[in-house]
Order: C-alpha cells, then sequence, then structure tokens
C-alpha cells in the first residue's frame, strides 16, 4: 500500500513540475495544483493505521489514523486558498500585460531592467564629467 | 499564559476586522499600528516572563496532554517573535506615515504578523506548517504592492517557488509524523534518535530544501532579487527583516533542535553552502548599481553566514547564527526604509546601517561579525575565517558604494540637472524620517551596549543545545 502511495505521489509530483515548467501560465497553475495534491497525498499516506472510518468506530476493527485526514483536510484548504491567490495574480498578469505566456512576462521584466540599467548610465555619466569639470 | 494567546489572538482579530475597512485612510492605517503594538506589547510580557523561568506552554481547546495543539515560548521562539513583531511594526509606521496604496496593506500586514507571531510560538510541527502559509499567503500578495506593474512577474515567481518550498516541507512534516508517531516538537526530538538513519536524513535533507528556498541561500535564492528590487521599501524591508526571519529560525529549531544528529552529519556540507552564498552574495552585491538589488543580493550572503555558524554548531556555533539572524535582520530593515528617504539625518541612519552589516564597532553588526569569528577560532579552520574576513570585506565595500551613489553623488546630480526625473529631491516628512533615525539608534545602542543582546542569544542558543545558559 505504502508502495502505491508512493507511486503515486511520485507522478503526480513530476506532472505537476512538468506543468510548472512550460510557458503557459493557467497551466503553471495546475502545475502548483497537481503539487499539493500529491503533498495532500504523502500526509494521508504518512497515517499510521489502517481500518474504518474514525468518526464511527464499529469496533469489529481498529480505526484508521484520524489526525492524518484532519491535516489532509488543512492541507486541501490551504491549497484552495493559494490556487485562487496565484489565479488572482494570472488574471492580473493578463490584463495588464494582454499575454499569458511566461516567455511574454520575462521579455517584459528584461525590457523594464535593461531600460533601468541604461537610465543609470547616463547618470553615472554625467556623474563622471561633473566630477571632472570640478576637479579641473 | 494569557500572554501568549493574547499575542496570537490580538493581531488576528484586528487583521480580519481590518479587510473590512479601506486600509488607504490615515485612522485605518493608525488602527494596523495599534493591533501590532498590542501584539508586541504582549509578546514583551510574554518575554519577561518566559526569560528568567524557562518555557511556558499551553494545550489549545482544553484538550488533554498528547491530543491537542500545543503552543509552546521558549527564549528561541520568543527571541525571534520579538524582533519579527519589532521590524513589522517599524517598516508598517514608515508606510502609514509614506502615505498607503493598496486598500488591504495594513491587514496583510498584521495578518503576515500573527503568522510569524505564531510560527516562532508553536509547539507543533504541522501547526508551524499552517502558520507559516498564513504569513507566505499574506506576503505573496504584498509583493504584488505597489505602482510598478513589472512587480507582478516577480509576485508571480515568488509565489510559485515558496509554494513548492511549502509543499515539500508539508511533505517533510508527514513523514516525520509516519516515523515518530507525534507531532509535537519536544517529542519528534526525543524520538527522532531511533528512527532509522536513512529516513532521518531524508527527512532532515528536505526540511533544509525547503528552509533554503524560503531564506534565499546560495543555489535556491534565484527568486530574491527580481522581488526585492521592485517592491516598495517597507515591502522589502519586511520581506528581509522579518519574513526570512522564518528561514533562520526553521533551520536553528529544525536542524539543532529536532535533527541534531543528522545536522553533524551534514555539518561540511552546511558550512561549504553557506561560504558559497557568502561569496556570491557578496561579489554580486558589489557588481550591482542599483540599491535594492545590490542590497538583494547582500541578503544572501548574509543568509551565508548564518548557515555557516549553525553549521559549525555548538554553543559558540548556535548563538552566533541566533544573533547574527538578529542584527542582519534589524541592519537590512534599516537599510530598505533610509535608503528610499531624503533630508537631514537620514544619511547617518543608513550610514548606521551600513556600518552594521560592514561589521564596523560602533554599529550593533559588529557583535554578529566578531561571534562568527569566535565560531571560526573554536573550529580552529582558518579557511573559515579568511573567509569571513574576505565576505566582511566585500560587505563594508557594497554597503558604502551604495552610500557613496545614494547620498553624496545622487544629491548632487539632482541639483545640478533639472531634467533629472527619478529622484525625488524635496525631504522626506520628519515622522519617516524619526522613525528611520529611532531604529538606526536601537541599532546603535545594541553595539554600545550589547550584553542584554549577547545574553539574550546565549539564552536562545542553550534550548537548542540543551546546557545551561552562559
Amino acid at each position: 500500500m505504502t508502495l502505491i502511495f508512493a507511486i503515486a505521489a511520485g507522478v503526480v509530483f513530476g506532472s505537476g513540475a512538468f506543468l510548472v515548467l512550460t510557458n503557459d501560465l493557467v497551466r503553471v497553475v495546475a502545475g502548483m495544483v497537481l503539487i499539493s495534491q500529491s503533498a495532500v497525498l504523502v500526509v494521508i499516506a504518512s497515517g499510521l493505521s489502517r481500518g474504518d472510518a474514525p468518526i464511527l468506530p464499529t469496533g469489529d476493527r481498529a480505526p484508521s489514523d484520524p489526525l492524518v485526514q484532519a491535516m489532509a483536510l488543512t492541507a486541501i484548504v490551504i491549497g484552495l486558498a493559494v490556487t485562487a491567490l496565484l489565479l488572482a495574480i494570472v488574471a492580473r498578469v493578463r490584463a495588464t500585460l494582454r499575454s499569458l505566456e511566461v516567455r511574454e512576462l520575462a521579455r517584459d521584466e528584461a525590457a523594464h531592467t535593461a531600460e533601468l540599467e541604461r537610465s543609470l548610465d547616463t547618470m553615472h555619466e554625467r556623474l563622471e564629467t561633473d566630477e571632472a569639470r570640478e576637479e579641473q | 499564559m494569557t500572554s501568549l494567546a493574547l499575542a496570537l489572538l490580538l493581531p488576528w482579530v484586528v487583521g480580519v476586522l481590518l479587510l473590512l475597512a479601506d486600509g488607504r485612510r490615515r485612522a485605518v492605517g493608525w488602527i494596523a499600528v495599534a493591533g501590532l503594538l498590542a501584539n508586541l506589547g504582549a509578546l514583551i510580557w510574554l518575554a519577561v516572563r518566559v526569560l528568567p523561568d524557562g518555557e511556558q506552554r499551553i494545550i489549545t481547546g482544553g484538550w488533554t496532554d498528547g491530543v491537542g495543539i500545543v503552543l509552546r515560548a521558549d527564549a528561541l521562539g520568543v527571541v525571534f517573535a520579538l524582533l519579527s513583531s519589532l521590524v513589522v511594526l517599524v517598516a508598517l509606521v514608515h508606510e502609514v506615515l509614506e502615505g498607503v496604496r493598496s486598500r488591504t496593506f495594513p491587514a496583510l500586514v498584521v495578518l503576515l504578523a500573527t503568522g510569524l507571531t505564531g510560527v516562532f510560538l508553536t509547539g507543533d510541527v504541522f501547526n508551524f506548517y499552517v502558520f507559516f502559509e498564513l504569513a507566505m499567503i499574506a506576503a505573496y500578495v504584498l509583493t504584488a504592492y505597489g505602482d510598478d506593474r513589472h512587480q507582478l512577474g516577480a509576485a508571480l515567481i515568488f509565489a510559485v517557488v515558496n509554494l513548492v518550498g511549502s509543499f515539500l516541507f508539508l511533505i517533510a512534516v508527514a513523514a516525520t509524523y509516519h516515523v515518530t508517531g507525534t507531532l509535537e516538537m519536544s517529542e519528534v526530538a526525543g524520538r527522532m534518535a531511533d528512527v532509522e538513519p536513512n529516513a532521518a536524513i531524508l527527512i532532515a535533507v528536505t526540511f533544509f530544501v525547503a528552509f533554503g528556498t524560503k531564506l534565499g541561500l546560495f543555489p535556491f535564492h534565484f527568486w530574491l532579487p527580481a522581488v526585492y528590487a521592485g517592491t516598495r521599501p517597507a515591502v522589502a524591508a519586511i520581506l528581509s527583516g522579518a519574513l526570512a526571519n522564518i528561514g533562520a529560525y526553521g533551520l536553528l529549531r529544525f536542524g539543532a533542535g529536532l535533527l541534531p544528529n543528522e545536522l553533524e552529519l551534514g555539518s561540511a556540507v552546511l558550512i561549504v553552502i553557506g561560504s558559497a552564498s557568502v561569496i556570491y552574495g557578496a561579489l554580486l552585491a558589489v557588481s550591482r548599481r542599483d540599491p535594492a538589488e545590490m542590497l538583494a543580493y547582500s541578503a544572501i550572503g548574509q543568509a551565508g553566514y548564518v548557515l555557516v555558524a549553525l553549521g559549525v554548531g555548538g554553543p559558540i556555533g548556535l548563538a552566533a547564527a541566533v544573533l547574527y539572524a538578529i542584527l542582519n535582520a534589524l541592519s537590512k530593515a534599516l537599510l530598505f526604509l533610509s535608503g528610499a528617504l531624503r533630508g537631514a539625518l537620514v544619511a547617518a541612519a543608513f550610514a548606521v546601517g551600513a556600518l552594521s552589516l560592514a561589521g564596523m564597532p560602533p554599529a550593533a553588526g559588529f557583535l554578529g561579525k566578531l561571534q562568527l569569528f569566535r565560531t571560526g577560532i573554536e573550529e580552529g579552520s582558518v579557511a573559515l575565517i579568511v573567509l569571513l574576513f574576505c565576505g566582511g570585506a566585500l560587505s563594508f565595500v557594497y554597503a558604502f558604494q551604495l552610500y557613496q551613489h545614494e547620498f553624496w553623488r545622487g544629491r548632487r546630480v539632482a541639483t545640478g540637472t533639472d531634467s533629472e526625473p527619478g529622484v525625488p529631491e524635496e525631504p522626506s516628512g520628519v515622522a519617516v524620517r524619526a522613525v528611520s533615525v529611532a531604529l538606526a539608534a536601537l541599532v546603535l545602542a545594541l553595539g554600545i551596549w550589547p550584553e542584554p543582546l549577547l545574553s539574550l542569544s546565549a539564552d536562545a542558543a542553550a534550548v537548542l543545545h540543551g546546557g545551561v545558559p552562559r
């Protein structure tokens, strides 16, 4: 059983990591959802006992570990909140950039950095000439 | 007991209520400041009780021991909680005086402070994750705060990278539960020694990667410069002065507190990664011209020092790591806040921060560097001492390069030519400057009268190695 859980969590995490590295921002968010689900799988798999539903133990079999279920529930809620937040950021990126591509985002940022550097360049040049003039 | 509950409850309630109000109004900003002041007050009250008589614990919800979630305040947690709360408060006051630009900003800052307080005061591994996410989610939103639309890309990268770190942390928590059968930190520490070494090492590595990502250590640093460079100074101060403390505290608590054997096993690796961080961060900081970017790379280097001290370990190394984390948070917050201001005394405040970062005597940063040298001598490693010296020299170079660019040359350019756009030359408001100057005065005071801070860090480290505080 542990092996099945381990393989499942590994496959889900791997697929999530693959999606995070793609070019489409919505897929990146989907990848994060998958990674969070793989963490939930690991949490469920880490339970110490398996058996009946812990909320209504019948007495025939030992109940399964309730603690991991509480943890998984919390992790799912946090994952949901984070997904909503990521989608909101992506929506704002789309509103300002009119694009959903990671490359477009990177290009915009590179252009911005280059512009910043250029403005610093002219400032420094002027400083140098000012200083040279003053020294004379 | 009540102070522990109040320290968590007060800012949480204030933060949730503030979400309903428009944060751009002055009054709402001041209510947020009042909430944080209450948090800080409760923490001070807690510290007064915890520091002389050891730890305090409550089990939430009145459950019996072993069932409920444990909140626990010991010297290490209280020190970090006080520090983070102070830095967040100063940054919030700074931003409220400058004018808040988004309606959720004050509420998010207060919720972030709640999350941080919870992280440092919880005694439960899974509860640590919950508070940690509370603080991180507030931080994800805060990084997008400001006028710059380029900040969105940085915020997205920050969120994605740190979320992967968080989920790795959750996986490590689940693994810890599976091998030890408990989530309470003190129980975990007791049972970890009997765990099969392979499993323990895997868990330790996963925790290390998770906290290394938060702290921005060398191989996991790639998200950090873009985020710090574009945010407002107050947010940058919160990120580097308060949020990065989670990484340092996590490494100390989980490394030295819960997995001491694995920490000892990996000490060489930690020292190597820490050294790489120190050199890499310092070299890149020297090469940058944009002040925020320079400080961002310097943050990578400073995180390396904490890791080196942790790697050396022992009472002296751990005390040095705690002390260095505290001083670095204070001087980074001071530099980010005062670097954006203009006017009388601001340059002096910035210079105090720069001196502290470089580790020069009158400022408090000197103590941190001194303790690090002591760890180097304790370890008896010449290479380590040379590394610390080189790192210190480089940080001196970039800190004062920044001072020169910002306060000597920048001013002259703007007064000499009218066409210079960016640099605002009218001096900032007196009150905003007073905040930075007060923080600078604190850094100076800690440097001149170091005894309380030294004993505090020794007490905090004593929690971890279990020895008697000296």
